[in-house]
């Protein structure tokens, strides 16, 4: 009977706070296709004027999501390189100032990315002539890889090394031992780490707007500059795009690192 | 088809060595047995001979040559692990065929293989699976189907059948020797079970605390255990403290809580009259006697235990300790629970006390 009364009261609560997340979405969703010239809800019609502005020079969105798209990108695979490296140097290893060396690499997750922000910009500023692409892609390199040192880290907490002895055995040598067994064993977790810090990538802010130059703006930049002038449909559109976007990499990641049967 | 030599080597981990001093030499083809208690350091001494660790003295040879330096993949010895270590994310099929595709081998050869070993080990129909929908008794044989199926020079096996029941195990054991005898692979079986030790191996090695206690063939270790430790965890169950009484060209004679027993000669050589010493039986060579004679002892069932085809009893009165005949056929004698055990002469070992 209490038991029932509870049962109730969580899914009531999972309900309101799934709405409560979920409403917000699709309101943007739907008054992407209204043809007045603000945001409504309901919409008062249906056009894809807003997609096809989106899609012209002059807003720049394009120009933008190929910035972001390249920042994303570039920095997620130095990371991966980097985190997988990172990732096994403090899970296969036992030594003195493991914790320590996961923290620092863990760090920049904690430290406020305006703090960050300002530190690159004096070191920056401090060598002279690095361009604004290379400010952003290095600050982006430092920030996003947290999200694959934890998800990788996690995964080879849980390994069982002796799988590498076994492959040795069989006549592999190290780098078979690392593409056959070890990469493949950990992938969830790098899938995982690899979706969430180019997610993070590329809709992130508050470094990116400090360290861009007029010469290189990513997407998130431009649609803030945008939103200080107009305030039309067309930021709803994009964000229905960008909301897609993030849709379908969620799922692939829940799609890889859903699959437990490799943590076995 | 290797000599396998290990001189002195020592393994430590910190300030704890596991392996101590150890001297071993296997022969081209022979399987031996590494015995002993848990954590006494037998998967340590594989892990070395794999070559997954260095010891930290000492030489590990195959065929002569100085291994320690060379890394596990080009020594061509197989392991088997005592956690299976089967790869979560192949097949069956794949975690097999794994040594025979590093070995470059054609595809056909290796299917025909991979199904051969397949079949030895009871595991056919379950290729396309995954270690995961397999049972313990299952992994435990693709493991063992891993590990036979490239053709190693030696033959690592830590507790290769431990997971099975009686009948696969048995089928197992026989299978191992066949292959192993076929191929004259030089072969270490690790188990804790003596009487899987005796039936297979050529030689048996009784290890504790990293040293080894014994070596010897599998029937002198199993009858003649060097000290009342080892005959211990070689299964014998009744130990009595007694003093020499006689001892002669052809007989022997010791008291044991004042009863005198006949033992073999040759159990006194290292004794002198007087001296006291430890003696000990296995329990399923005590029998139950009609009347008293040579080595007739009369106690008091305590408990008795139905153990199949024979029934372990626990008798107090014949001596100070308690003794512990498992006996054939028992039936129950008298309904006093009195009862008259011999102890035959040639089955009684002697020690040192
Ligand atoms: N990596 C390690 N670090 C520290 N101690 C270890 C390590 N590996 C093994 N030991 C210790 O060394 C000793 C021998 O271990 P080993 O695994 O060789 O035992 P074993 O004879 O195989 O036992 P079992 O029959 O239980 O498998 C044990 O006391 C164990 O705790
Ligand atoms: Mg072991």
């Amino acid at each position: 009977m209490r038991d029932d009364r509870v049962n109730l009261l969580c899914k009531i609560v999972a309900i309101v706070s799934f709405l409560f997340l979920i409403a917000p979405l699709v309101i943007i969703i739907i008054a992407s296709f209204t043809p007045t010239a603000y945001v409504t809800f309901p919409p008062k019609g249906f056009t894809l004027e807003w997609y096809e502005k989106i899609f012209s020079k002059d807003t720049h969105f394009v120009d933008g999501f190929m910035r972001s798209l390249q920042v994303g990108v570039i920095a997620t695979v130095v990371d991966i390189f980097l985190g997988v490296t990172a990732s096994l140097a403090v899970t296969r290893y036992d030594f003195k100032g493991k914790g320590v060396l996961l923290s620092f690499f863990t760090s920049p997750m904690y430290v406020p990315s305006i703090a960050f922000a300002f530190v690159l910009l004096q070191v920056f500023s401090r060598i002279g002539g690095v361009t604004g692409m290379w400010k952003i892609l290095l600050g982006h390199i430092v920030i996003i890889l947290p999200y694959i040192v934890r998800n990788t880290v996690a995964v080879l907490t849980t390994f069982n090394w002796t799988l590498e002895d076994a492959a040795a055995s069989l006549g592999a040598n190290p780098v078979q031992v690392f593409f056959k067994i070890t990469i493949p064993l950990a992938k969830p977790g790098i899938v995982a780490g690899s979706l969430l810090a180019f997610l993070y990538s590329f809709d992130e802010a508050v470094l990116s707007s400090l360290l861009s130059s007029p010469k290189f703006v990513t997407l998130p930049i431009r649609i803030m500059n945008y939103m200080e002038l107009t305030f039309d449909p067309a930021l709803a559109a994009v964000s229905t795009i960008l909301i897609v976007i993030s849709l379908i990499l969620v799922v692939l990641m829940e799609k890889f690192a859903g699959l437990d049967m490799f943590l076995k | 088809m290797a000599v396998l030599e290990l001189t002195n080597i020592t393994k430590k981990f910190g300030d704890f060595t596991a392996v101590k001093n150890m001297n071993l030499t296997v022969a081209d083809g022979e399987m031996v047995a590494l015995l002993g208690g848990s954590g006494c350091g037998k998967t340590t001494t594989l892990r070395m001979i794999a070559g997954f660790t260095e010891p930290y003295a000492g030489e590990v040879k195959i065929d002569g040559r100085v291994m320690n330096k060379i890394p596990p993949y080009k020594r061509n010895v197989s392991i088997f692990f005592q956690n299976y270590a089967l790869f979560p994310h192949m097949t069956v099929f794949e975690n097999v065929a794994f040594g025979l595709k590093l070995q470059k081998l054609p595809k056909d050869e290796i299917r025909s293989r991979v199904e051969k070993i397949l079949t030895m080990v009871k595991l056919t129909g379950l290729d396309k699976r995954y270690p995961r929908e397999l049972s313990g008794g299952q992994q435990q044989r693709v493991a063992l189907a891993r590990a036979l199926v490239t053709r190693p020079s030696i033959l690592l096996l830590d507790e290769p059948l431990s997971n099975l029941d009686a009948k696969l195990r048995v089928e197992m054991q026989v299978e191992i020797k066949r292959i192993q005898k076929e191929t004259g692979l030089t072969t270490i079986i690790v188990t804790h079970d003596q009487e899987e030790a005796v039936s297979l191996a050529d030689r048996v090695i009784v290890m504790n605390e990293g040293e080894i206690l014994q070596v010897g063939g599998p029937k002198e270790v199993f009858d003649y255990p060097a000290t009342p430790f080892i005959a211990d965890f070689m299964g014998f169950s009744t130990f009595l403290h007694g003093t020499v009484e006689e001892k002669g060209a052809d007989g022997g004679r010791i008291v044991c809580s004042g009863v005198s027993l006949a033992v073999e000669p040759a159990e006194l050589k290292t004794l002198e009259k007087g001296d006291a010493c430890i003696a000990a039986i296995r329990a399923e060579n005590m029998e139950v006697a009609e009347g008293f004679g040579q080595n007739v002892v009369g106690g008091h069932i305590r408990s008795l235990t139905y153990k199949g085809q024979r029934t372990r009893l626990e008798v107090e009165g014949c001596f100070a300790e308690d003794i512990y005949p498992a006996i054939h056929d028992y039936e129950k004698t008298g309904e006093d629970g009195q009862i008259l055990i011999r102890l035959p002469k040639e089955k009684i070992r002697v020690y040192k006390a």
